[in-house]
């Protein structure tokens, strides 16, 4: 997945999450930029990333992707080593 | 006569669940009177007031299976981080303290959750009340006394009711009606399911009795920047969080003492002093030689929050919590906690800081009656056998 498709993906997933337009969902947001972004909605992201790219969710991701560029880069990887 | 019943859960329960579902369980049902899992999580066992056949029967298992899949079905596995280890410390007493306690009259139950204290465990809890203190006057905390009763619509502000539903605990008081006080006053009385009244004589729920001390801190905060940009505060008062079936002796109680010492300002202020009082306290705990651990934990939420909030608590180690060795039932018992809120109260109760952004918290909390009775559960209520300092200071 091209990065910018990848990012799109990601923000799409979050406005999901957060049940708000994608286009409040800026590159740069990150964990507590917005009021949905507390530990509720991020355990909501996370569950999503789960479900929808097959994250295998643990203490460390969850304590890890907390921006959209982390989740970005952590997807990326993800791809590039499949 | 009871009756019971087992149930084979439709989900497989992790070893790291067991005890969370098992203690949950207490809710499904009022005709339950305990409840218990099996050590492999392959059994639900209930015990009952009263037999259930049919419909009710198959009503009650669908209750037990909505709180086994709510809390499994997706659950993470929590990360456990040990930061201290001391449990292999060498204690005298291996005994149960609770016969000696209620023996002695150093306990004595009034009713489920509720316990009074003798002399002796209660210079003993006074004398950890004077460690508690001299920790907080340490970081020059600001001493606090806050209310018993704390009204509705703060806990509502910080989503409490969402998180800790079952542990609630309502305060109300009769109608400001001259025949429903009369009425009340010639015919109140206790009947098998407590003060037999009209319900409709109560006024509505405006209050609640206090489940922490730190929140009040934080409401008397809300709504403008913090003075001075940080704040080391510190106040004891009592708690109260109803447990049902789970209330045991000194070790759960519905109305318990504890001491917090409270940190308010930015992220590092908090953290640094959250760590700070740990390798204090160590210090002391090693003076008393007390058997205890320090581990990664998370709060009781309740079953639809559960899954959520405690990994959530798990991945950013956001408490730990001081666990006593119990020997006589090989357990452990959380005597006391390190706690970090991030921006929680900051932000659901707009306390700011003069970037104005939201300040971070967090809380170093003590149980009095658990430290007291995970103490007398490792050197018995023979003064003579204590450490020479505890021994000196409450003699």
């Amino acid at each position: 997945m091209e990065n910018v498709e990848l990012l799109e993906s990601v923000r799409a997933l979050l406005a999901e999450a957060f049940s708000l337009p994608k286009e409040q969902i800026s590159p740069d947001l990150a964990f507590g930029g917005i009021q949905q972004w507390d530990s509720m909605g991020h355990m909501g992201v996370m569950l999503l990333l789960e479900e929808r790219f097959g994250v295998p969710i643990d203490a460390d991701l969850i304590a890890a992707l907390t921006s959209v560029s982390a989740i970005c880069e952590y997807l990326g990887k993800r791809e590039g080593q499949s | 006569m009871n009756h019971e019943i087992e149930i084979k859960p439709a989900w497989a329960i992790p070893p790291f669940l067991i005890g969370e579902v098992q203690s949950k369980l207490a809710y499904v049902d009022e005709n339950i009177l305990a409840a218990r899992l099996t050590a492999d999580g392959e059994t639900i066992g209930l015990r009952l007031r009263r037999p259930v056949e049919g419909p009710a029967r198959q009503a009650l298992e669908e209750k037990v299976q909505r709180v086994v899949q709510a809390m499994v079905q997706g659950a993470f596995k929590p990360k456990v981080q040990v930061l201290e280890d001391y449990s292999d410390r060498p204690v005298p007493y291996r005994g149960d303290p609770n016969a000696e306690l209620l023996a002695r009259r150093e306990m004595f139950q009034e009713a489920a959750g509720i316990l009074t204290v003798g002399p002796l465990v209660t210079r003993l809890i006074d004398f950890f009340e004077r460690q508690f203190l001299a920790l907080a006057d340490s970081f020059g905390a600001a001493p606090y006394r806050f209310p018993t009763l704390i009204p509705a619509r703060f806990l509502e502000r910080v989503h409490y009711f969402r998180a800790f539903p079952h542990s609630l605990t309502f305060v109300t008081h009769l109608r400001e009606d001259l025949d429903v006080i009369d009425d009340f006053a010639q015919h109140a009385a206790c009947g098998e399911h407590g003060l037999d009244a009209p319900s409709e004589s109560f006024a509505p729920i405006q209050t609640l009795l206090s489940p922490a001390v730190c929140y009040h801190l934080y409401f008397s905060l809300a709504d403008r920047p913090l003075p001075g940009g940080s704040l080391a505060a510190t106040a004891v008062g009592n708690c109260f969080r109803y447990e049902s079936l789970n209330l045991t002796s000194l070790e759960r109680m519905w109305n318990f003492t504890m001491r917090e010492v409270i940190f308010v300002g930015p992220k590092d202020f908090v953290l640094q002093n959250r760590e700070t009082g740990r390798q204090r306290m160590r210090a002391f705990f090693e003076q008393i030689g007390l058997a205890y651990h320090v581990e990664s934990a998370n709060d009781p939420f309740f079953i639809g929050e559960f899954k959520k909030q405690a990994a959530f608590q798990s991945a950013f180690q956001l408490k730990f919590e001081i666990r006593a060795r119990l020997p006589f039932k090989d357990s452990t018992l959380a005597v006391g906690s390190y706690n970090y809120h991030q921006d929680f109260f900051g932000r659901a109760l707009n306390i700011t800081l003069p970037d104005g952004s939201p300040v971070h918290t967090g809380c170093i909390a003590f149980g009095l009656e658990r430290m007291a009775y995970a103490f007398l559960a490792q050197y018995g209520l023979e003064t003579a056998d204590w450490p020479e300092i505890v021994r000196r200071a409450v003699a």
